[in-house]
Parts: structure tokens; sequence; C-alpha cells
């Protein structure tokens, strides 16, 4: 996306001539969620085709109900919310993050119910669809579980050709899961989904939470975020508050985590990340299920293993954090 | 006045850098070693579920039987010369011959014959020279009707006899693990005051944030028994885990190996000739001119700690799937809303 001016002077971007991107974006809203989605919604060089919903930090149900009024609040009630599978591809019910999200996922704030209604396709009908109607020109934004990609890989054989490319939140590469040590909350969502996905061959740019725990609000950002004249500050402050509560109980940090609106900078400023290709497999057994393995490539295996075979992926390596965090904020401040 | 040397037992299975840990080990007089554990069949055994029996590897267990053989030969000389013959010091090599029928069964191949017989050659070379406690009534071993002895071996295992030390000296004695971790576990649950009585358990496994070297997910010793690994580590005694993220820090690059080659170090003429297979490997697998330094690092922990920086917390070793034999540590520095296998473990 060369048309975005990534330095940090997006706001003062010349209009382009360009046609805008076209994404999807898979979520589970979520608070980080909501940020990132409004977010998208402020970026002109981004055409948002729909939202496809997930549980994660709530349940499909609420997600839906989240992802259409994150659409009317933005002032897009139009575009299409397609929910997604209610439970993980081995069934069961899911886990969710509640006491991250507050139990409407939106911080507990007291939201009204949306004015709109949800399409009737389902998100991987819906994914399958968009990419098929635009081959190599739909990217996907995947900030959940990762179950609606894996079904439309399943149902559609050309959709990881197809689909331009997509940009997972999701792992711990190396680094501490969330869940638990070695497991990260999307990948844990899904396991069985995720290793589909990465294995599909398609064009997969992943961030882990190893990159985007080094992108922080911290009190004062918010206090300034909460001060500004941007267009959801007030909104997306209200909402921060739970989040930030349980950053400060869960990891001693007294800000948030920008997980979600990490992922987003990776589509639309993808050279603010540095990356390293490798196959990636996601355990789906015993104590580390959920855990994300990336082979580097730094030996030449003495015969196969499971990670032979599967095409690699980009994995976020290092994240310039300052420019990153700058992107986010003027954004979100953004009148 | 140096401190009293730390009575050190050293469990591995035989290989290049086993040998310069073991020749390290010598030559350190911060350690006195007081048992020495073998495991051929279990190296071969590993090895030949890993990647099947092939001629390269064959040689390479050939050379880790000259290994043996000739470090057997200069212990005797070393008992006699360099260390002092400590009260109770003694030696114990504890070879399991039943690794012969098991590998017969492996190695079905014809044209593998010659060298198996090579290499129970070696070993019977290896087992002339014999060591106190090396197998009861090894008499008969050194002639030509060689046969695995049947079920009632009785040799005291490894286990038994790291049992046996701890409580000889409680809270006095380091193992230092450079294989799978079979006969610690054994140990673990062979006598529940082993935990207690043992003073310190250095091991060479795992790689933490970093990818294996048997494949992306697991380090070779803790892939080599995964469960046993997960027992050691869980067990409750003072373990130092060293995974090859360290031990990849230490390479000995070929200048090294000259300065070895020209050295008049007692074991630099041995050691620079048997290099030579594990340069070689090292160039195929990871396009490097050197060697890792695995074993040798991992015993330097044992000789003086201060060499190497530590983080403390709970480890665990995936045991199915995909990643087996994948070390995780959770060394606590954030906490999780629900219960999982490490926090059940560290009691949080």
């Amino acid at each position: 996306m060369t048309n975005l001016n990534c330095d940090g002077g997006i706001l003062d971007a010349q209009p382009s001539s360009l046609p805008p991107s076209k994404l999807i974006i898979d979520t589970d809203p979520g608070i980080d969620d909501s940020m990132a989605i409004l977010m998208a919604f402020q970026t002109p060089q981004l055409e948002i085709l729909g939202l496809t919903t997930i549980f994660g930090n709530v349940t499909t149900e609420d997600a839906t109900r989240n992802a259409l009024l994150l659409c009317e609040i933005a002032g897009c009630p139009g575009v299409p919310v397609a929910e997604g599978s209610s439970e993980p591809l081995k069934g069961g019910t899911p886990r969710v993050a509640d006491f991250v999200h507050g139990s409407d996922g939106l911080g507990n704030i007291s939201l009204p119910p949306p004015k709109s209604k949800k399409c009737d396709k389902s998100a991987s009908e819906f994914l399958v669809e968009k990419v098929s109607e635009y081959p190599g020109e739909v990217s996907v934004l995947a900030l959940g579980p990762l179950t609606n990609l894996a079904l439309a890989i399943k149902r559609d054989s050309s959709f990881a050709s197809k689909v331009k490319n997509i940009v997972i939140l999701g792992g711990a590469f190396f680094a501490l899961g969330n869940v638990n040590p070695a497991a990260e909350a999307n990948i844990y969502g899904d396991p069985e989904a995720a290793d589909v996905v990465f294995t599909s061959g398609a064009n997969i740019v992943v961030v882990g939470i190893n990159i985007t725990t080094q992108v922080k609000m911290t009190d004062a950002d918010l206090l300034e975020l909460a001060e500004s004249k941007g267009k959801h500050a007030q909104l997306l402050s209200d909402m921060c508050k739970f989040y930030r509560d349980w950053h400060v109980k869960s990891d001693g940090v007294y800000g948030i985590f920008l997980h979600d609106p990490v992922s987003f900078v990776a589509v639309v400023c993808p050279d603010l990340f540095t990356y390293k290709k490798g196959v990636v497999r996601v355990e789906t057994h015993g104590i580390s299920v959920g855990h994300t393995l990336m082979d580097q490539g730094l030996k030449r295996w003495n015969g196969s293993n499971p990670w032979t075979g599967y095409s690699p992926v980009s994995v976020a390596w290092t994240v310039n954090v300052d420019q990153v965090l700058g992107y986010i904020k003027k954004l979100l401040m953004k009148p | 006045m140096a401190a009293e040397p730390r009575k050190i037992i050293i469990d591995t299975d035989p290989g290049i850098d086993d040998a310069m840990a073991i020749f390290l080990a010598l030559r350190s007089p911060e350690v006195e070693i007081i048992g020495l554990h073998y495991h051929l069949w279990q190296c071969l055994h590993n090895t030949c579920h890993k990647k099947r029996l092939t001629f390269d590897f064959l040689d390479v267990v050939i050379e880790s039987f000259c290994v043996v053989s000739f470090f057997v030969g200069q212990l005797e000389v070393a008992e006699r010369t360099d260390i002092p013959v400590a009260e109770g010091s003694h030696f114990t090599i504890t070879c399991r011959y039943d690794f012969t029928a098991k590998a017969m069964l492996l190695c079905d191949s014809g044209v593998m014959a010659h060298q198996y017989i090579e290499l129970l050659f070696l070993l019977k070379k290896g087992t002339k020279l014999r060591i106190a406690d090396f197998v009861h009534g090894a008499d008969g071993l050194g002639n030509q009707n060689f046969s695995p002895p049947k079920g009632k071996a009785i040799e005291q295992s490894a286990a038994a006899f790291m049992v046996e030390q701890a409580k000889l000296y409680p809270g006095k004695v380091t193992v230092v693990a450079l294989g799978p971790l079979t006969n610690l576990a054994l140990a673990v649950e062979l006598d529940p005051a082993f935990v207690k009585n043992i003073g310190q358990i250095v091991l060479l496994g795992g790689a933490f944030s970093v990818n294996g070297n048997v494949n992306p997910a697991a380090e070779a010793n803790i892939f080599g028994d995964p469960e046993a690994a997960d027992i050691v580590f869980t067990c409750g005694a003072d373990v130092v885990a060293v995974g090859i993220n360290v031990t990849h820090q230490v390479v000995m690059t070929d200048a090294d190996q000259e300065k070895l080659a020209q050295s008049n170090g007692k074991f630099a003429q041995y050691l620079s000739k048997i290099l030579e297979v594990y340069f070689a490997y090292h160039r195929e697998a990871y396009s490097m001119r050197g060697v890792y330094l695995h074993d040798p690092a991992a015993l330097l922990v044992a000789v003086n700690p201060s060499l190497f920086t530590y983080t403390e917390g709970v480890v665990r070793v995936q045991t199915s799937g995909i990643t087996r034999g994948l070390t995780i540590l959770y060394n606590k520095q954030k906490s999780y809303p629900l219960v999982s296998a490490y926090t059940l473990i560290s009691g949080v």
C-alpha cells in the first residue's frame, strides 16, 4: 500500500488516485478489536468489504452484535457483517475472555443494541464469495481464532491462492503465550483451524504477541486520547477502562497492549515491521496445545519432520515501536 | 585453599562432544568424577528410531565406540596420575549389552553386516579394558563368545547407582546429564528421597525459545525421552538446564581446532582427529565452519557456574503431538487467569 504515508504523516497524505484496497476483518470485538475496526473505517485508502465474526473475546453471537454496532458507530451501517462459526473446528463450547473485555466484550459501558441486521451468509461463505469475486485483491485481517478462515479454505480449494493476503494476529513466537506459557489466545481458541490456515499455502503474515506486547498505550497515552478530539476517542477511552484494569492485574502494565491495532498497522504499513519467513505449525495435542512453532530454517534437517513440505509464511520479527504507536495514536485522535 | 571438589556423576551417551566433556571434567580440579554412565544401547536405539540406521550413522557410532575405548584407557591412566585417588572414588561404566539384540532387529540389511560386526568388535575391544564395576563377572566378555547377558544383568543400574551415591553423600552429588534423561527419571521413581538427597542435576537439554535440533520443536536429548525429561523437570530437585539456545553460543572454530591439533594437551591429538566427523556434520547441517560445544559447555556449569546466567521457572515437556519433546519455560513474568499444567506444578 504505497499510497499511504506510514511515517506518521498520514493525516496530510494526498488523496490517492489508486483505488482503495479491499479488506475483510474477521473479528471477535473485543475492545482492541474495536480500536482496530474504527481505525480501519477512518482509513480512506481502505474499502471495508465486510466484517466476519468469531468467538474469542466474546461469543460469536455477541461478536456479531458488537460488529454491527461498530459499523453503525463508524457511520457505515451498510457494511455487511457475516456471522461465523459459534464453535471451533473440533466442536465444543469456546472459551470466552470476558475477564479481559467485559461480559459484553466492549468494556461494559452499556451501549445500545445495533439497529442493523447481520447478512444472511455465513462468514466462510462471505469470505469465499468476496475473494472469488475479486481474486488477488482482497486482504483479510484476522483478529480472532481462525475457524472462519479454515472453513473458507476447506469450502473452496482455490481460496488460499485467490486471497491477496491474510494478516493474522496470533501466536507467540519463541515467547510466552497469554493463555498459558505455551499458547496465545487466538490460536488456542481453535488450534486445528490455525494449523489449517498456516499450512494452506496462502500469502500469510502473522503478528504474534511477541510483537504486539511491545506496543503499549500507557496511562498517559490513554489520557491524551481521552482529552483529544478524536472522532471515537471518548467511546474508546470509556471502553478501555475495563481493558486497562485487567492489564494491571494480569501483567502489571499500567496501560494496554495494542494487539489488534498493531496488526491493523501491519496491513496498511507493512514496512514498519521486519519479517522472517518459515513454516509455522500449531500443536493440537497435549499441554502445549495452541503452541505456534516456526521453523526458522537455521538447520538442514536430516529427513522429514512435521514442518517439511509446507509453504513458509511471514512472521513479524521486529517492530518499529515508536512509529507504529505514533500511527495508532494519530489515527485514533483524528477528528 | 580451593574448595572441596564437587562430586559429579556424568550420565551420557557416547558422542564426540560427550567425550570432550568427560576429558574436560578429568582436567578440572573443581570436580571429582565419582561415576560415569554410558548408554550405548540407548544412543543407538534412539538414533535408529530417529533416522533409521544409515552408513553415516554407523560411522558416527563406531567413532563413538572408539572414543569410549580410548576414554576407558585414559581413565585408567588418569586415575593414577591426574586425579588423586580420593577415598571412595571409583568409576562405574554401565553398559547395556541388550542393545546388540535390538540393533540386530533394526538393521536387518545385509549390506550393513560387516559394519555391524566391526561395531561389535570395537565394543568388545572396549570391554577388554575392565574397569571396576563395569559389569560384574565381565571376565568372559573379552573372549570370542561374546553374547548379550540375558535378563539377570548383574551390573548396578545407572539409576540405582545415582540413588546410592546421593544417599551416601546427601546434598553433595551433582549429576551431569548429557543424554536423554531416562536414568534420572528412573532414579526419581526408584527412591522418593533421591530428589532431596541429590545436590544438583545439571542437564544438557531443551531448546528454550529457539528451534530444536532434531526438528524445529525438539532438542535431541529431550526428544530421546520426553516423558523422562518431564519427570526430571518437575521432580522438585535443584535442576539446572542448559539448552541449545546457550550451547549454540559456544562454538569451536576451525582455527580453534588447529590450535588443538598443535597443542600438547593430553587428549588433544585424539580429540582433534575425531572432531573431523563432527566438523563435517556441522558444515552439512548448519553450513558453518565450526562445531557447537554442547556437552563441554553443559559440563562447565558444574565446574564453574559463574560462567553462565540463569533464569528460574517451571519447565514442562510436551510428550505428544508434532511438538513432542518441546521444552517450555515459564519464568513467571506473567500470571495467568486459568489454571494450567504449568501453574499446577509451580503451585502458583
